[in-house]
């Protein structure tokens, strides 16, 4: 379970205070398939940054699986991240030193996971760059560099999954096949995926979806009510 | 520990070539620290380690007098008691013209003549040309052993005979390496022959400058003889010394140059270290994307900062390492290039123990140096992979980073006493080294600002030029500091050498005489005075000369059981001629006190040369008593003389007033001023010789050339030195070009976009470089100007001339070089497709 309680992000732009999010509180169960979406400088963003832990909010508290991420410091944040969340980004931030291969073994080793080289050659399997493994990220299309950032974000067999615009950098072939992919290991897996995105098509299949506008939420709907939100 | 090992080993693969500057910044700073030390280390072990063989005995008696009864018996009571004495010999030293008998051939040489009996050597061995010992019955009946060189010199072979003052010998062997040769300047390769023959020959009889010497060969420490000898001679002019104590002097000299010069190397360390911090800085700047996700991925800043040190401390360590192979290599260089201006026995490697030290301070410095800029990824977060913002904690200065900046330099504080060998020098090194930066680190802003406001009126790509020095973590002022320093040291030795050679320059300097001739008899005056005056165009200047030495000051004997009075011996103890006149010369002035008048004295009165009076510790007024041929001559101190050696004929340290040596022993002096061709000159000698065998003639311009060669091997070597600092102010150059490599690229990409060609960013490039390169030769001219200015005046009392050609040349040459590094350095950004950067920010 994740459990925002009236966060409120703030930030400071030239002389003035800029507020990012608004007193936002939402709840989402384990397994839930959410997407998060609203126009530029909404907050989606930020809001996935404050759950996985790589910022803090300046108000509100926002509890993962238990753990109040915004009461711990850096290093136990880094392990509740190593242990239960999996990040993809919309630029991928692959390490350009490593090779597909070894960045898919690079959170498994920092947890210490035994036969991590024996999962990290099913991970390139099952997202098919079985071939692909020795390239450097350069090397590789947007879309393979995408495949290997979700191998990388499955490695530890997270609860929680949370994809910042996964396919924003990708022709519309390759943002199918990669949402193709992420759905079928939410479904494997069991996962929670959060995913933040533009394109509603995306959205509408997610179990739940959340609009934000100007760092508020405006809209929290189940699937089935998605349509009449919208049109509404 | 294994995902540090793992991350470590693939980031070094991959980043290697980016760290190669690191690498190369301690190696370069290991290798000058390792070689410097090793040089000394074995020039120590060549002519230092066995002070006994150089003494070529264990006690050492000497005098420039001839041992009188009475010191010879007092010595005999000494030596009789002791158990341990085991052989002793006598030898008789001075310095002598010789020429072949052979009047054919017109050579004619200063040597070094040394008078020796048998056993010799008491210590050590002797072997003559071919490898035979050398035999005492070669000497007999006016034999020579002669050192090769001289054979060349003389143009005589064995089997020759040769003339030394009136007594003709017959070069019997000759030998390439002496007992107890090694040290010391010296006029001549040495001739040995019988000490008795300088007796038969008149060298005793017309010659003052002759050192005797009385040694013993022991068979235990010879500390406590050497005591009681003290104590039994005090009150005599007899030096004592023992091969022990030499080797302690020797001991601390070179213990004291090589820590000297370790400082030296440690400088270049240093600046080492700036590259490295520098490196290090861009290197956690490039890696900052990496960081974060790293972090992202759940590593702890702890982890992740353990990756990069161990990154660190592995290419340290290995730079360090490659730094002793350089020293190594520096070594080798050394050898092929000097092999004639060393000791026949030194040798050419790097000890185990300098190699290992080196390496730990390569270590040592890599961490100092990089462990603020690894700080930075403790404040890199990862919430950067979604919005870049700028991390405003990156540049503020947090406690931790106070406290290990501190650690820092108490660390380097520690290196700088360890590599000295003393606290004082240590912390006067890193004060020194703080001061020198400060200085010219400000004359870097001061240059860079005044470069600002020109440079509205500059064209485009001077405009762009200027805008570069200014980019955002450009290093501009730290490489001017560094660059500047290197221009700084090598153009300082160049100037000072230029000042010192112009000083010894015949040319422009004519006061200085050509030929000196000395030990001229009464009877000989006229004869010389004509022959000169016929030979050369001019009358000599011909001067009255007494050997006298200090007996007493204000009455008290010198006490020579003082280490320091002892230390001073050689100067205070020596023979000195001096001479008497009514007149100040022109080249003299009076510091305190009066001169005399023409009217008579009441008592007998000198004029002392000011250090002189400085060593022996008078002013006028007080009295010194001289030893003239065994008579007591006490002279009351009328004044206290500033010689300017600039302007000299002649230098006095004690002029008598006239009155009171007249009648005393004495022999005169002459001076040439003419300057003869070498071929002139030597046949004047040889003619002089022929007709007074007892004069010795100094050719002065041979002197100064040798002294000449002795300061262009000087500053060869510290050229050498500061070569190394400039190098290492290149690579900090090249450190800092790839720290900012990328802004550059996105820029250039920019200026592409926007319409701007090739040729205008080749032009900003070229203009860049070259111009922080000509302030960086501005910086090392000017200061190397100052210094050599003060030195000159302050230090050495010579006359200092601005070398325009000189320094601008040196500028020039800062100027290209640091272009030619820069351009070189960045030259592939011109030729990179803007799309693909500008896609990639």
């Amino acid at each position: 379970m994740i459990q925002l309680n009236n966060v409120t992000k703030t930030v400071r732009s030239g002389s003035d205070d800029l507020t990012i999010l608004d007193d936002v509180s939402l709840s989402i169960p384990d397994g839930q398939f959410v997407s998060i979406t609203g126009a530029s400088g909404s907050g989606k963003s930020t809001l996935l940054g404050l759950i996985a832990g790589l910022d803090e909010p300046s108000s509100g508290t926002i509890i993962v699986d238990g753990d109040e991420v915004t009461a711990q410091t850096d290093d136990k944040l880094a392990q509740i991240r190593s242990e239960k969340i999996g990040f993809v980004f919309q630029s991928f931030h692959l390490i350009p030193s490593l090779t597909a291969y070894e960045n898919i073994l690079i959170p498994m080793e920092i947890l210490g996971l035994r036969d991590a080289r024996g999962r990290a050659t099913q991970l390139l399997a099952d997202v098919d760059l079985t071939n692909r493994g020795h390239h450097y990220p350069p090397e590789l299309s947007g879309g393979e560099q995408q495949r290997v950032a979700i191998a990388r974000a499955f490695a530890n067999s997270p609860k929680y999954l949370l994809a910042d615009e996964p396919t924003g950098n990708l022709d519309s072939k390759n943002g199918q096949h990669i949402f193709e992919l992420m759905t079928e290991l939410h479904r494997q897996s069991k996962v929670t995926l959060i995913l933040v995105t533009h394109d509603h098509a995306i959205a509408a299949r997610a179990q739940r979806q959340v609009i934000l506008k100007d760092g508020r939420v405006i809209s929290d709907t189940l699937n089935n009510e998605i349509g009449d939100q919208i049109s509404g | 520990m294994k995902f540090i090992l793992n991350l470590t080993i693939r980031e070094i693969r991959s980043s290697w070539r980016r760290l190669l500057f690191f690498f190369l910044c301690i190696a370069l700073g290991v290798g000058s620290v390792v070689a410097l030390r090793s040089l000394i280390q074995n020039l120590t072990k060549a002519v230092g380690t066995d002070a006994r063989a150089l003494l070529t005995a264990d006690i050492e008696l000497s005098s420039t007098n001839d041992f009188s009864p009475a010191e010879i018996a007092k010595i005999e009571s000494v030596i009789g008691n002791s158990t341990i004495v085991e052989a002793r010999n006598e030898t008789i030293t001075t310095a002598m013209m010789v020429r072949p008998a052979d009047p054919s051939n017109e050579s004619v040489k200063f040597v070094e003549l040394k008078g020796i009996e048998p056993p010799f050597p008491l210590v050590g061995q002797f072997t003559i040309s071919g490898g035979q010992p050398f035999d005492f019955a070669l000497l007999r009946d006016n034999g020579a052993v002669i050192a090769e060189i001289l054979l060349e010199d003389l143009k005589v072979k064995i089997g020759d005979k040769i003339r030394i003052g009136e007594g003709e010998f017959t070069i019997r062997a000759s030998f390439d390496e002496e007992p107890g040769g090694t040290n010391g300047f010296r006029l001549g390769g040495r001739v040995f022959i019988e000490k008795k023959a300088f007796d038969s020959a008149g060298i005793t009889r017309n010659t003052g400058r002759i050192r005797r010497r009385i040694l013993f060969r022991t068979s235990d420490n010879p500390g406590a003889l050497v005591r009681q000898l003290r104590e039994a001679l005090k009150g005599t002019t007899i030096t004592t010394a023992s091969y022990r104590e030499q080797q302690e002097n020797m001991g601390e000299q070179f213990t004291r140059t090589e820590n000297y010069l370790a400082l030296t190397g440690l400088l270049i360390l240093v600046l080492g270290g700036v590259g490295v911090w520098n490196v290090a800085r861009a290197f956690v700047e490039q890696k900052r994307k990496t960081v974060a996700v790293l972090k992202c991925l759940g590593a702890g800043g702890t982890r992740v900062i353990s990756v990069y040190l161990l990154q660190i401390l592995t290419l340290g360590s290995v730079g360090s390492i490659f730094g002793v192979g350089l020293a190594q290599a520096a070594m080798l260089f050394v050898k092929w290039r000097f092999v004639d201006a060393m000791p026949a026995k030194m040798t050419y490697g790097v000890s185990l123990s300098t190699g290992f030290q080196g390496a730990v301070l390569g270590v040592l410095i890599s961490l100092l140096f990089s462990a603020l800029p690894l700080l930075q990824i403790r404040t890199i977060k990862p919430k950067l992979l979604l919005r870049d913002e700028n991390n405003s904690s990156m540049t503020n200065l947090d406690w931790t980073k106070w406290i290990f900046g501190i650690i820092s330099l108490a660390g380097l504080l520690g290196l700088a006493v360890w590599q000295a060998g003393s606290w004082k020098v240590g912390v006067f090194f890193l004060a020194g080294l703080a001061i020198t930066s400060v200085i010219l680190y400000s004359a870097a802003a001061v240059l860079t600002w005044l470069l600002r406001r020109v440079k509205r009126f500059s064209s485009f790509s001077v405009t762009q030029a200027i805008n570069s020095l200014y980019r955002p973590g450009n290093q501009t002022r730290i490489i001017l500091l560094a660059v500047g320093l290197g221009a700084f040291v090598v153009l300082a030795v160049q100037s000072m050498q230029a000042n010192l050679v112009r000083e010894f320059d015949f040319s422009r300097n004519q006061k200085l005489p050509s030929l000196f001739f000395v030990d001229i008899q009464k009877s000989q005056v006229e004869e010389l005075r004509q022959l000169l005056a016929e030979r050369t165009g001019e009358q000599p200047e011909i001067i009255p000369t007494v050997r006298a030495r200090v007996a007493y000051v204000n009455g008290q004997p010198f006490d020579y059981t003082n280490r320091e009075v002892r230390q001073q011996q050689g100067q205070i103890g020596r023979e000195f001629a001096v001479t008497y006149r009514e007149k100040l010369d022109e080249n003299e002035s009076v510091v305190s006190g009066q001169w005399w008048t023409a009217s008579a004295a009441d008592v007998p009165e000198v004029s002392i040369e000011e250090d002189m009076a400085a060593r022996l510790q008078v002013t006028a007024g007080d009295s010194v008593t001289f030893d003239i041929s065994g008579r007591k001559i006490t002279a009351r101190v009328a004044n206290i003389r500033k010689l300017d050696l600039r302007n000299t004929r002649t230098a006095f340290i004690f002029v008598f007033r006239p009155g009171v040596l007249e009648k005393a022993p004495q022999s005169f002096a002459a001076t040439v001023l003419r300057h003869l061709g070498a071929t002139d000159r030597q046949r004047l000698q040889r003619d002089t010789l022929e007709r007074f065998p007892n004069i010795q003639i100094f050719d002065v311009a041979d002197i100064i050339a040798t002294v000449q060669r002795l300061i262009a091997n000087f500053v060869l070597a510290v050229s050498f030195v500061g070569s190394f600092v400039m190098l290492s102010g290149i690579l900090i150059l090249i450190g800092s070009i790839a720290l900012t490599k990328s802004q550059r690229v996105y820029e250039n990409a920019i200026l592409k976009t926007l319409g701007a060609k090739r040729r205008v960013l080749a032009a900003i490039l070229f203009v860049e470089y070259g111009l922080l390169g000509l302030l960086a030769g501005l910086i090392g001219a000017g200061f190397a100007t100052a210094l050599s200015y003060a030195v000159s005046r302050f230090v050495m009392n010579i006359k200092w001339e601005f070398d325009p050609v000189g320094m601008l040349l040196g500028i020039a040459v800062t100027a290209f070089l640091v272009m030619a590094v820069g351009v070189a350095a960045s030259f592939d950004v011109l030729f990179r497709k803007p799309l693909g950067t500008l896609r990639s920010q």
